[in-house]
């Protein structure tokens, strides 16, 4: 079997201009899904923590709905059935102005907030509660409490499983591929099917995703260890 | 300096604190004693509102505790409260872990905080461990942090939730010497404990609490040799008998 | 909207069956239990080598694992799809490639379960084995693997509700799983993409849901049988090292 590698042919025009698209495009789709996941995650682990009963009860199922459907169903559901649900002058807005990319952020966004929600409750669990009940005790309100004693603690206990969420997300950025949307993945397997190159484009892709993947963990660990406390 | 008013408290049925009624003066060290479950831990929470009372009064210099329109973290500061598991902020060092209420709260400046701190961790005999974290430190370093801590805001009233319970035995005393220092400059203090040579020695009352009752209050003196109730003699004695 | 639906429904359940091959959930299911049955064996004999006191064994174990998990599904879909023919020489079902991808996907994630499951052993029962005079393999074969799989049970039950959502990519290589019955249903049907898919998500969520459940009964199980013992943290269930 003869082997001959060609990786120059990938990197000349047009192919790079459409890899440096591609990696634009997923940069775009992991930022924008990621503020959503975070943003939302913390606002629901709040509601779930300093709520009532049936809000934290109602939140929970949310929850439990997200994280038991696979990412492509969401996906689906968002791109092909939600849309459908827009006056036809915003789908035609949208369909124009990248749908698929303001889509796949939603589905991948709500999808991963749920799991950033569970981390941040988890973070807030691991706190005994004698910290709070000291610090009311000196005089802090609940929100002066929550600033300088609890919140810190909370997010170093809960950096570790959030980084492991934030490289999950980053990965099924590449499943937005089904939507047709120009990420990555599809535009490595565009050129594959261009070129035939099939072993050199898929290392090409496979090689920016451990980067990246392996990039995030790497700034996870700077990250604890930074926040970590001295231990005896 | 704190007066209880017929206070009773429930949790669900059962009667936690029944009729409480007594005072304590200013510049007074009572000493709370009893069986595990008598309450004891219960009532001291209810001065800083730890814990809330359904019926009766506490009044703290003229301060109703209880009041629905009370200010209770300006009130707080006035209360300093000492747990038995310590309860150190473990992010902070022990000079940040006092100077955080001083600073947050009562709005005093990093430096004057900083001076403030040092000088009470000097107090305690631990101004060489500053910089350290509640994990470096011992379990009675942490303690004697701990009350540091709760000293910072200059409280008329301390209370101490069995302060020593979770300690092991050598380092009981490097805490109980810091309350006896406390007592002898005059600190109003509630303190619950199992510490009956602390009391003996420093205590200007014993109060003796059973089943959510204070059956008994009296001098060290008096209570130790010469008990008038019952249930206070079967405590004693079988504290006596370990 | 129901009538469509239920007409269409027993493709989504069971394919074309019995007019053709087996299909949608039932496929997924068979998948799910292919896919993490063969990645079992597999997953332990990686986690042994990544614990294994020999760097030959240690380091390429790391390196497949750091790899398995730092690529999405969908490209080890392609990577299978394209490699597994090349290298046995003949052409592979799509079905093959899927397993096959699940398989070394699954194991990924399975042996750092089993590693963490028998780290998280006391050191105390290595101590009282070796000095028992038990070698390090009947160690591990008698005392060390068996607690560590059972303490394991609910995080197995978590991998298999994940290998089901996981077999969700086979949409992708065309394999008639419960996703691609789907789309196909939503194709016939062109005007009812929201019910197509909201039947889709409920299918997935009731089953998913129903076997979390259960994980979550198992792990409450487990910690009052081993009261006395650390108490197994609820994030076993959830580990975000088993999700995606």
């Amino acid at each position: 079997m003869a082997i001959n590698l060609n990786f120059g042919s990938l990197l000349a025009a047009p192919h790079l201009e459409h890899l440096v698209a591609a990696l634009k495009y997923t940069a775009a789709l992991t930022a924008a899904s990621w503020l959503l996941a975070v943003v939302l995650g913390v606002v629901l682990a709040t509601l779930r923590v300093t709520g009532s009963r049936s809000l934290d009860r109602g939140v929970a199922a949310w929850v439990a709905y997200q994280q038991s459907v696979p990412m492509l169903a969401h996906l689906f559901l968002w791109y092909f059935g939600i849309s459908t649900l827009l006056p036809a002058a915003a789908q035609s807005w949208v369909n124009a102005n990248n749908g698929e990319l303001i889509f796949a952020s939603i589905a991948i966004g709500l999808c991963m907030s749920a799991y950033f929600c569970e981390d941040v409750r988890s973070g807030l669990r691991a706190i005994p509660h004698g910290q709070q009940e000291a610090a009311r005790s000196l005089g802090l309100s609940f929100v002066k409490s929550m600033r300088y004693v609890i919140l810190p603690q909370a997010i170093r206990a809960s950096m570790p499983p959030f980084i492991n969420h934030t490289v999950i997300l980053f990965k099924n950025t590449s499943l937005a591929m089904a939507l047709g949307a120009a990420e990555m993945t599809y535009v490595v397997r565009e050129i594959e099917n261009q070129t035939f190159r099939t072993f050199e484009a898929y290392t090409l892709a496979t090689v920016f995703y451990l980067a990246v993947s392996l990039g995030l963990m790497g700034v996870g660990v700077l990250v604890t260890r930074r926040l970590q406390i001295p231990a005896r | 300096m704190i007066r209880f008013s017929k206070v009773n408290k429930w949790y669900g049925k059962y009667h936690a604190l029944v009729d409480i009624s007594q005072d304590v003066g200013k510049g007074e060290v009572v000493v709370v004693c009893g069986p595990s479950g008598s309450g004891k831990s219960t009532l001291i929470r209810t001065v800083n509102r730890l814990e809330e009372i359904q019926d009766g009064q506490i009044t703290l210099n003229g301060t109703q505790v209880h009041d629905k329109s009370l200010d209770l973290n300006q009130f707080r500061t006035k209360v300093g409260f000492v747990f038995q598991q310590f309860n150190l902020f473990p992010h902070m060092s022990a000079i940040e872990n006092v100077c955080l209420a001083p600073t947050k709260v009562a709005g005093r400046s990093r430096n004057e905080a900083l001076e403030r701190g040092m000088a009470l961790l000097e107090r305690v005999g631990l101004a060489h461990k500053a910089s350290s974290y509640p994990q470096q430190l011992s379990g009675g370093q942490q303690q004697r942090v701990a009350i540091a801590r709760a000293l910072a805001m200059e409280p008329p009233v301390m209370l101490f939730d069995e302060p020593t319970s979770a300690l092991d035995p050598e380092m009981v005393g490097e805490v109980l010497n810091v309350m006896k220092s406390l007592a002898r400059d005059g600190m109003t203090m509630m303190c619950v404990t199992h510490e009956m040579n602390f009391a003996r020695e420093v205590a200007d009352k014993v109060w003796f609490m059973d089943h959510g009752q204070l059956v008994e209050t009296g001098t060290p003196a008096a209570f130790f040799s010469n008990p008038t109730s019952d249930r206070a003699r079967r405590f004693l004695s079988d504290l006596r008998s370990h | 909207m129901g009538e469509i639906l239920s007409t269409h429904l027993p493709s989504l359940l069971i394919g074309q069956y019995p007019n053709g091959p087996l299909g949608g959930l039932a496929l997924t299911l068979i998948l799910s239990v292919l896919g993490l049955g063969l990645a079992f064996p597999l997953g332990i004999g990686l986690a042994l080598c990544r614990i294994a006191p020999y760097a030959v064994l240690r380091v390429p174990s790391t390196i497949v694992v750091y790899v398995v998990r730092g690529v999405p599904l969908v490209m080890l879909v392609f990577w299978s799809y394209f490699l597994v023919p090349t290298l046995i020489g003949q052409a592979v079902s799509a079905f093959t490639t899927l397993v096959v991808t699940l398989v070394i996907y699954q194991a990924a994630y399975m042996s750092e379960i089993v590693r963490a499951g028998i780290e998280s052993l006391p050191r105390g029962q290595t101590e009282a084995a070796r000095s028992l005079g038990m070698s390090y393999g009947r160690t591990m074969r008698s005392i060390l693997l068996p607690q560590a799989l059972y303490n394991m049970l609910p995080s197995l039950i978590s991998q298999f509700v994940s290998t089901i959502k996981e077999t969700s990519i086979g949409y992708v290589i065309s394999v008639h799983e419960l996703t691609y019955s789907a789309g196909q249903v939503n194709s016939a049907l062109l005007t009812k993409p929201l019910q197509v898919f909201a039947t889709l998500s409920l299918i997935y969520f009731v089953v998913c849901f129903a076997l979390t459940r259960c994980a979550h009964a198992v792990d409450g199980r487990i910690t009052r049988r081993r009261a006395g013992v650390t108490p197994l943290v609820e994030s076993k269930v959830h580990d975000p090292v088993l999700q995606g």
